[in-house]
């Protein structure tokens, strides 16, 4: 008796949550007016997007009469789990997918996000973001990125840039350099003054960014549509790929980043440049608005690498309409709320880089230096991406990989084997390559 | 952890031991002592620095680092993150989901004992075996079926499968452990309770419970612990903010590329002081039910 109790009464509590969690009008699509969309993200609450997609929520609220529903994320649950909520009828009405081969165009290719043609038509989004910027929102029918379906709205844009402590190059007597020997020899000095000039972790990814920025100083748009796009073999052997590898390894022997960057983590690198331990550190933009929050103690200015050919980054994450929201128009407005003026001006002014062709300008002139010189590049279609895009694998094979150079306990001939070992596996695995 | 269980009544062996020779420490001893604060000054770490940086401002760890005293201590990232959270209700789908999991555990771990070790039930040891499969298993491995299985009866995304989850898995190692213990239970004291005229389940109740409720009582505690801390399974089977766990919370805390260190130090202090709090209370109550037990 009392274990026939118990079963019933566990049978009622998962019948309850169910039928709770199932409330909804099942697949009659978008025709009646929910009362909340859903919208999940992992961006940091005080992100310029994120404030950026709260503020048009509001917008879209006042217009719509419908409420969203913010729920913050952790980004490994997102990137892990994401295919099997998405596949259940729990999925939320929006959500901000990583961009790129391995996350969205997994996912697109697997039929979970919808595809947004009919809104990129009717709200003209193709208008309003570049070719280049609209590449990591398109993908084909294996997943494989700018190809011809939207199945996501970038809201803004990152890249790569050296941020020099300004004051340290006053004191130490040194220009910031505009050439890449400049940018060596500064390096130098420092290093005779005993100062470390680069900021830089292998703990994870910022040797990876220095290294593909290198690449980038060397490569052309053919050699990055064999990385990327598997249009040919990559060439191990050429140039980017050794005078990169070869110039981390030289930078290291020379002590121009300390073979203790095994140790760091992106964390450490940030709090030791916001306290002004070293003159320079190549990070991604997402960390200016802090820097312009954070850095109270000296002066700062920051360009992309010297000779950089491509700009390493795109278009932030995506927000995607999941296949299985039941409020699908209703989720395009918002979406295209984000993507409005006004909005996208917000973002410039917090320190983010719009995506939208029309918001060129912000009000703080280092903000508007960084939209300037991402647009520079976005404009010729000039993007390096990262490295790690082509398959899920290099994530943590190139980080792996490079370690050990830092280390030293690999010479760059290793390395770049076992960063191509971890690529053609990796591509394999992908099941991709035409 | 199968350590900690044995020595529960080995230590309280010695304890009388060291009773009888009392204010007589060998230089043996001195050295134990000296290893141990050692010990307990290394565990106490990672706490400590823990605690130090809860309290301060994002400001004065970006100038001084993780290793030194709060400045000016403020309130403000555990305040945020108890709002940012809703950590009352984090805390209470935390708490439901131990707490049941280890009544539950428990029960199973010890219904199961009693046929496999007092019960002897023929083949036991390949019974043991095969619920060990749920311990052995990588728990990467049950996640795809597992998440199959419960979108079929719709209880994905819901705290009741984290429940069933891990039920079954912690009271795999509770039937491993207490068979064990219940096969050397003595021969002797059954006898006299089935001539009494004891019923199986007089038996049970009446005389193997109060016997074994010293390790009862710390596979408890380690249940409702180890289910308070599980990060990956919960991970995948609770989706949404309302049914998510603590440790969730934590990590939702960590960006792609940011993290606000002082903001994860004062979350992560907030959630350790529930597991904290829980085991001194319970610890304490067990410790008077196994006196309890003892004297009658």
């Amino acid at each position: 008796m009392k274990i026939k109790g118990m079963v019933a009464a566990l049978a009622i509590t998962a019948m309850s949550i169910s039928t709770l969690a199932a409330c909804g009008s099942g697949d009659n699509q978008s025709q009646e007016k929910p009362e909340t969309l859903s919208v999940w993200t992992y961006e940091s609450p005080t992100s310029a997007q994120y404030h950026a997609w709260k503020k048009a929520a509001e917008e879209f609220t006042k217009e719509t009469g419908i409420k969203t529903k913010f729920e913050t994320k952790s980004f490994t649950q997102i990137a892990q789990n994401s295919s099997q909520f998405l596949d259940s009828d729990q999925a939320p009405d929006v959500m901000e997918s990583n961009r790129g081969n391995g996350s969205a165009g997994m996912l697109s290719s697997m039929g979970l996000l919808s595809d947004l043609g009919p809104y990129v038509k009717k709200y003209g989004w193709d208008k309003k973001v570049t070719q280049a910027d609209s590449s990591m929102a398109r993908y084909d029918d294996k997943g494989i990125m700018d190809g011809n379906t939207w199945y996501g709205l970038p809201s803004y844009a990152e890249f790569q840039r050296v941020y020099y402590n300004k004051d340290m190059f006053a004191k130490y007597g040194v220009e910031i350099p505009t050439t890449m020997d400049e940018f060596e020899q500064a390096c130098q000095k420092f290093k005779d003054a005993g100062v470390t000039p680069i900021d830089a972790d292998a703990g994870e990814y910022g040797v990876l960014w220095l290294w593909w920025q290198l690449v980038s100083t060397k490569a052309d748009k053919q050699f990055m549509a064999d990385w990327q796009m598997y249009k040919h073999d990559v060439n191990w052997k050429s140039e980017p790929l050794t005078y990169a590898t070869n110039t981390i390894n030289e930078w290291l022997e020379k002590g121009y980043i300390s073979r203790n960057a095994t140790g760091l983590k992106a964390e450490d690198t940030n709090s030791s440049f916001i306290k002004g331990d070293y003159p320079m550190y190549q990070t991604g933009t997402w960390n200016q608005s802090r820097f312009i929050s954070q850095v109270k103690t000296f002066d700062w200015e920051a360009h992309i690498l010297p000779g950089s050919k491509l700009a390493q980054g795109c278009t932030g994450n995506l927000m995607v309409i999941p296949e299985k929201s039941k409020h699908k128009d209703y989720a395009a407005q918002l979406l295209d709320k984000i993507i409005s003026d006004g909005i996208q001006k917000g973002i410039a002014e917090e320190g983010g880089i719009p995506v939208s062709s029309k918001v060129k300008t912000s009000s703080n002139e280092k903000n508007q230096a960084m939209i300037e010189e991402y647009a520079s590049f976005s404009k010729k279609d000039a993007l390096s991406y990262y490295p790690d895009y082509p398959a899920a694998n290099l994530t943590d094979a190139i980080p792996a990989a490079l370690q050990e150079l830092v280390n030293g306990t690999k010479n760059p001939d290793q390395v770049l084997s076992s960063i191509k070992d971890a690529y053609t596996s990796g591509v394999k695995d992908m099941d991709v390559k035409n | 952890m199968t350590d900690a269980t044995v020595q529960t009544p080995s230590q309280g062996a010695s304890g009388k031991v060291r009773n009888q020779s009392k204010h007589i420490r060998t230089w043996g001893d001195w050295l134990a002592l000296v290893f141990l604060i050692i010990g307990a000054l290394v565990m106490l770490f990672p706490l400590l620095i823990l605690a130090m940086n809860a309290f301060k401002t994002i400001g004065d760890y970006n100038a001084n680092g993780p290793l030194t005293l709060p400045d000016h201590p403020t309130m403000e990232g555990i305040a945020s993150f108890w709002k940012s959270s809703n950590f009352p209700l984090k805390f209470v789908n935390s708490f439901v989901i131990a707490l049941v999991v280890a009544i539950l555990g428990v029960t199973l771990s010890v219904l199961n004992s009693f046929a496999l070790g007092i019960g002897r039930v023929k083949g036991n040891r390949w019974i043991i075996l095969l619920i060990m499969l749920a311990n052995m298993m990588p728990q990467e491995a049950l996640l795809y079926p597992l998440y199959t299985m419960f979108k079929q009866v719709g209880i994905y995304n819901s705290q009741l499968s984290i429940i069933v989850i891990f039920t079954v898995i912690q009271s795999a190692y509770g039937t491993y452990l207490l068979s064990a213990v219940y096969g050397t239970f003595p021969q002797a004291i059954l006898e006299a309770a089935t001539i009494d005229g004891a019923s199986r389940w007089e038996t049970l109740l009446k005389v193997v419970l109060p016997i074994s409720w010293p390790t009862i009582s710390v596979l408890f505690v380690f249940f409702f612990v180890w289910t308070w801390n599980e990060y990956m399974i919960p991970m995948a089977f609770l989706m949404d903010d309302n049914v998510q766990t603590i440790p969730l919370a934590l990590s939702a805390l960590q960006g792609q590329h940011t993290i606000d260190a002082t903001q994860l130090a004062s979350a992560s202090l907030l959630s350790i002081i529930p597991t904290i709090i829980f085991f001194i209370v319970f610890q304490r109550k067990l410790n008077q039910g196994i006196v309890a037990g003892a004297v009658k």
